[in-house]
């Protein structure tokens, strides 16, 4: 069985938010306002947190992408009502049941990674836009949840040019549209029980860590990162 | 049952049926406040909640939720008030046995209103039945107060039904209302009456456990979760049942005062008084939980915890902490050993100015920010805090020498007490959202619109409307006592063990 994760590569992250706006084109992410961001109103699948060090002229500055951790024990799972989100168990992908969701936000306030996305309006996009939005993935409708997919849908394509071809699904068929859109090739996806995959092998690096790891959730995003990442308080 | 005796007890119908006009002025602004809030509830469904609530992300719960909880709170309690008179004879209390569970059905429909106001498609609510989730809290949360809902109006019907009859012979005019009210019933023969009273007894018991589950379950919405560091712990189950059974009491005991005085009741000085020493020796547990639990957090210093309870104490949210602590617990708590106690009040200023002065010491040591600091702008420290002692004092001074009713007073006090639990319920489930991430988030902070609360607000007109029509529909004290009273003379003498032997019942 494939266990799909994500490596992402720290020190070659430049927060230039291509991931974010990729994301957004190919998952029919619902525009808003700066009135409801200032209001944390927002939906942003993967989102670059910055975080910078030191006073002014001496400052470092870095980003961390955060987005579904797609835990091994997902947290935002048991918790719900009605089963509308759930963990696979063919390809460890944690997914949303759109039209199920009764709006009660409980998985949300479960996850602690907090990368789950309400939609507080019925989602609209500029008129241009509005006739270009991706026919692979559905629009969600209002008060329903909505996460990161790590593109599902493009899972679904790969298998079905896989079977077409006569083959098997191999290493670098199935790519999110973050990883695509990444210019330093800080992100790599894969399948991590396959030991000859990209992923396993970075998952397996010294410079490794995964987010929380003491709480339990075993997420599947694993990041790089040279030396000692504390995750900043900014408080 | 005879005619002459339906007259004896004729006073205790008196509320039935009497269009009282000060009622009447009562009821008609909260129709207007929840036609208010019935089209901005159908926005919140039909074109998102984010148009009229100030929910955002990490606050995703917001001041319906903690309505919800406060009146599952309510009910419980009331519940538990009833059953502890059915079920365990508790005889002071069986005057105000009714009100209790009219208040608890009228919490039910307002603790389903405000989940109904959060959970943003009660389309799909047929789903938690469809494909339910044992796993997740809210599925039994779900389970229980509709099983609680059903439970107090089978309690409510099996209770009254016998004075509805009653009610049938008084008012032949609206016999029809109540014949559908008491579902046809007509047996007045004291064998149904006892039978009545063995269901309701077996009930109570079952109902005072199911309660205690149904608030167990109501804190671990909250308590079971790793993701909020304020909320995780064991503590928050049986704070939730204190802040139940209290809450309980004092919305009682203030819906108790304000109907009594709207119209004739035959409660007297001496059951309030009863029902304000319960919340008054409530209180002190109550504080101790609370301090047990910040304690805790504020000693181990561990910084997620730590964070969140800043927040609640120093931060956004520290009004509604301190305003909880002064005037939610401290105040009343005062005022009701004056009413209770007798105390003399020159002893109570002396204790109120050493108890102030070292409040006053502990919040210039803790540096606590005075809430709103533009109002102080520009006063040295020593002066606010002389401001707020004064403030204090005043208060105290007040609540010792004003003019007047005991009832009053008590009323007063419970209902601080009440709005006390409300502020203890937002901050036990608010900044735990907003105030803490594991990651470096920015987050803006949780402020409840003007929408928002007008959603609520007409939530409440909602309970109010249902206790009103009842308190006009229904016989509000048990006309039952002085039958009662006979049967036990009648009855040969029992001892205690086989007043409460399960088998008697069984059989």
């Amino acid at each position: 069985m494939p266990r799909y994760g994500m490596v992402i590569d720290l020190d070659r992250c430049s927060g230039c938010q291509a991931c974010v706006v990729a994301c957004k084109v190919e998952n029919n992410v619902p525009f808003c306002s700066p009135k409801e961001s200032s209001q944390g109103q927002e939906i942003a699948w993967i989102q670059v947190l910055p975080s910078h060090e030191g006073e002014f002229p001496n400052v470092r500055a870095r980003y961390m992408p955060v987005l579904c951790m797609h835990c091994e024990k997902p947290p935002c799972v048991p918790v719900c009502p009605t089963g509308a989100t759930y963990r696979s168990e063919a390809t460890g992908l944690v997914g949303q049941v759109y039209t199920r969701c009764i709006g009660c936000r409980f998985c949300a306030v479960a996850c602690p990674y907090t990368v789950r996305y309400f939609n507080w309006y019925t989602p609209h996009w500029p008129k241009e836009m509005d006739e270009r939005l991706s026919p692979d993935v559905s629009v969600r409708m209002r008060n329903t949840m909505e996460k990161c997919s790590f593109c599902h849908h493009r899972l679904l394509k790969a298998r079905d040019q896989a079977a077409f071809d006569g083959r098997k699904l191999k290493d670098g068929d199935y790519v999110t549209a973050c990883q695509e859109a990444c210019p330093t090739k800080a992100i790599s996806f894969g399948d991590l029980d396959d030991s000859q995959s990209r992923v396993a092998s970075l998952s397996r690096s010294h410079r490794a860590f995964r987010l929380r790891e003491d709480l339990g959730t075993e997420p599947k995003v694993y990041y790089l990162n040279e030396g000692d990442w504390d995750v900043p308080d900014e408080r | 049952m005879s005619p002459t005796n339906v007259e004896s007890d004729a006073p205790r119908f008196d509320n039935v049926l009497r269009i009282d006009l000060r009622l009447l002025a009562a009821a008609v602004p909260l129709v207007v406040l929840v036609l208010i809030a019935v089209p901005l509830y159908l926005i919140q469904i039909t074109r998102g909640v984010g148009l009229i609530a100030g929910l955002n992300r990490p606050t995703y719960w917001g001041l319906d939720v903690v309505n919800c909880v406060f009146f599952l709170g309510v009910g419980a309690g009331g519940v538990i008030i009833s059953s502890l008179v059915h079920a365990f004879g508790i005889r002071q209390l069986k005057v105000v046995g009714r009100i209790a569970e009219l208040m608890s059905i009228s919490s039910a429909v307002m603790a389903m209103a405000s989940l109904f106001a959060n959970l943003c498609w009660p389309t799909r609510m047929i789903y938690i039945i469809k494909y339910p989730h044992p796993t997740s809290p809210i599925f039994w949360d779900m389970t229980n107060l509709s099983t609680y809902l059903m439970v107090s109006l089978v309690y409510g019907y099996l209770g009254t039904r016998a004075d509805l009859v009653r009610v049938i012979q008084k008012k032949p005019r609206y016999a029809w209302l109540y014949r559908l009210l008491s579902l046809g019933y007509t047996n007045l023969s004291p064998e149904a009456r006892s039978r009545d009273q063995r269901i309701l007894r077996v009930l109570g018991a079952i109902v005072l456990v199911g309660e205690v589950a149904e608030q167990t379950i109501s804190a671990w919405l909250f308590g079971l979760h790793k993701a909020r560091p304020g909320w995780y712990g064991g503590m928050i189950a049986p704070l939730f049942l204190v802040l139940a059974t209290i809450s309980a009491l004092a919305v009682l005991t203030t819906s108790i005062v304000v109907t009594r005085r709207l119209i004739r009741l035959r409660i007297d000085d001496d059951v309030i008084r009863k029902l304000g020493k319960f919340v008054f020796f409530l209180i002190p547990l109550l504080g101790y939980l609370l301090f047990v639990e910040l304690f805790t957090v504020l000693y181990s210093a561990e910084p997620a915890k730590l964070n969140v309870y800043h927040a609640m104490m120093f931060g956004h949210y520290a009004p509604m902490f301190w305003g909880h602590l002064t005037l939610g617990l401290i105040f009343p708590f005062f005022l009701l050993m004056v009413v209770l106690l007798r105390v003399s009040r020159g002893m109570l200023w002396s204790v109120g100015i050493v108890l102030l002065h070292f409040l006053a010491i502990a919040a210039a040591w803790l540096h606590f920010p005075v809430p709103y600091p533009a109002l102080w702008h520009g006063l040295p420290v020593w002066a606010v805090y002389a401001v707020l002692w004064l403030l204090g004092l005043a208060l105290l001074s007040v609540c010792a020498y004003a003019k007047m009713g005991e009832d009053v007073r008590i009323g007063l006090a419970t209902l601080l007490v009440g709005a006390g639990v409300f502020a203890a319920r937002w901050n036990l489930i608010i900044p735990s959202m907003g105030e803490y991430s594991y990651l470096p988030f920015v987050f803006p902070g949780y402020t409840p619109t003007v929408g928002e609360i007008l959603v609520i607000v007409g939530v409440y007109a909602l309970g109010g409307l249902i206790y009103i029509t009842c308190v006009t529909l229904l016989p509000l004290v048990e006309s039952e006592e002085a039958e009662e009273v006979k049967e036990v003379e009648e009855a040969p003498v029992q001892t205690e063990e086989a007043e409460f032997d399960i088998n008697a019942y069984i059989h």
